[in-house]
Formats: C-alpha cells, sequence, structure tokens
C-alpha cells in the first residue's frame, strides 16, 4: 500500500510541473557574452606588413610560448613593435629566452626579403640559443602555383 | 475601479521577455566576430653554436646540395631544377639512401620566399635530416 501512495503521489507531481523554468535562460546568456567577451584576446602588436610565403606543409604554431619576429621587403626588422637593427635581435631575445626557456621564434618574413637579413637573424638568435624557430606561413589554396 | 488600477500597472513594466533573444544575438555575434589567431609556419630547430666544433662526418655520397641562387634558379647537386619537381626527386634519392642529408643552400641575394619553398617541399618529400646553409 505504502509503496503504491508513492507512486501516485509522483506521477501527480510531474503532470504539475512538466515546463522547463525559462526564467534565467536570459542571465545564463548574458553570463556566456560577458565571459566572451572578456577572454577575447585582442592583437597584441600591428608588427609590419608582411606578405608570408605559400606552404603546404605548414603546421600550426601554438601561440603562447611565440614571440614574432616581422622582417618586410626593405629588411626592416620589428620586434614587439619597435624596429631594431639585426645585431640587436640577439639582446632582445636573451632577454626573452630567459624568462621563459620553451621561446618560439616566429620569422614572420615577406617572401620578396632577401635572404641574408633572415640568416643574419638565425645567427644572431644561435648566438643566445633560441634555436625553436618557426618560418611562419600561409596555407597554400592552389600547391600548383607556389611562388 | 479594481480594473482601472490593474491596467495602469501593465502599461508601467517593461518588457522583458525578449532580453534572452538580444543577449543571445549578441552572444552568437560575438562568437562568429571573434577571429581566433592560426598562425602556420614551418618549424625548425637551428643548431646550437657549441655543435659547430663538433664536426659530422657524412659521406659526400649521401649529400644532397639543394642550391638557391643569386637569381632565384635551383640546383639539385649541380642540376637545374624546378620547385614543383623537387619533391620527387628528393623522395627517389631518399629511397635509394635512407641516410640521405639535404643541404638547403641559399644565396644571400635569394628571395627568402624561394627558400621556403624548397623547404616546404624537403618537408612534403619526408626528408628528415635537412641543414640550412648561406652561401659565402
Amino acid at each position: 500500500m505504502g509503496a503504491l501512495g508513492v507512486a501516485l503521489d509522483f506521477r501527480r507531481r510531474n503532470g504539475r510541473g512538466s515546463a522547463i523554468p525559462t526564467a534565467a535562460t536570459g542571465d545564463i546568456a548574458f553570463l556566456l557574452l560577458i565571459f566572451f567577451m572578456v577572454t577575447a584576446i585582442f592583437v597584441k602588436e600591428t608588427g609590419l606588413v608582411v606578405d608570408l610565403p605559400r606552404a603546404e606543409a605548414g603546421e600550426r604554431i601554438k601561440q603562447d610560448l611565440v614571440s614574432n619576429v616581422y622582417i618586410n621587403k626593405r629588411g626592416q626588422i620589428s620586434i614587439d613593435d619597435m624596429l631594431v637593427s639585426p645585431q640587436d635581435v640577439s639582446a632582445l631575445m636573451g632577454q626573452k629566452i630567459a624568462a621563459n626557456s620553451g621561446l618560439i621564434v616566429a620569422i614572420k618574413a615577406d617572401q620578396e626579403t632577401p635572404y641574408r637579413v633572415v640568416s643574419d637573424v638565425m645567427d644572431e638568435l644561435k648566438e643566445v640559443s633560441a634555436l625553436r624557430v618557426s618560418f611562419n606561413t600561409m596555407p597554400d589554396g592552389n600547391p600548383g602555383r607556389k611562388y | 475601479m479594481i480594473m482601472k488600477s490593474r491596467r495602469k500597472k501593465m502599461i508601467t513594466g517593461i518588457e522583458l521577455v525578449s532580453t534572452s533573444d538580444v543577449a543571445f544575438l549578441l552572444l552568437i555575434f560575438f562568437i562568429v566576430s571573434t577571429a581566433f589567431v592560426l598562425d602556420m609556419g614551418l618549424p625548425l630547430l637551428l643548431p646550437a653554436k657549441e655543435s659547430a666544433r663538433q664536426v659530422l662526418r657524412i659521406r659526400q655520397s649521401n649529400v644532397a646540395t639543394l642550391k638557391v641562387n643569386a637569381d632565384n634558379g635551383l640546383t639539385l647537386d649541380g642540376k637545374i631544377i624546378e620547385v614543383d619537381h623537387i619533391k620527387v626527386a628528393i623522395a627517389q634519392r631518399l629511397q635509394a639512401q635512407p641516410q640521405l642529408v639535404v643541404v638547403l643552400e641559399t644565396h644571400p641575394d635569394a628571395n627568402y620566399g624561394m627558400m621556403v619553398a624548397c623547404l616546404d617541399e624537403l618537408k612534403l618529400s619526408d626528408a628528415r635530416r635537412v641543414s640550412l646553409k648561406t652561401s659565402r
């Protein structure tokens, strides 16, 4: 008898409150909105205007350990939005590698940059043991028309 | 009288039913318009400075030299080659000699883009042992 009584009671309650309370959806949406607005990362550096080379074998580079080195086709070098000479690269990167040993230096060089500049930058990086380097590229849409 | 007062109350209230819709629309707008920074690149580990002193002996026959000249022309072991043919040529040599080391020698006046194009092809051909060199 007791068990039956409980079952009946349950059914009755089920019938009464079958609607999902939707009053708080607006609040939830606003909270999500605020979360996305706060976590949105805005581009910190403007760098230089570069036309990156195209490559098929490009891999995704993790952003959290990356420091960008922009080199435009005139051979100007920009690190952290400062124009630097090739000789200054080692000092700047030396500081960065001291703070973060897993640093990846992303070289964002224009495809028309003379290789001399890139080679000099790599020599400077070797000086301070910043050995993890990435040549940043654009994903290649049509493989037949490379370079 | 009672009816009148009730009506007044209804008019003074602001419609709150659609606020969640507005919030969701804003949310969707922000999600869609957030541009995630997706950087692509060819990762590479430079040789340490000290390793220049440690001489690694490699047989000359196991070395393939891919040169990018000052005029952006390419030669593979002295023979002129096109960018599109590097992958096949290196893959063939790798099959014959798995120990093959590819030296990518670039002239300082050559374009960086050409060198990256070559590096890309080498990567596609599964050449694991690549050495970068700058012509003097």
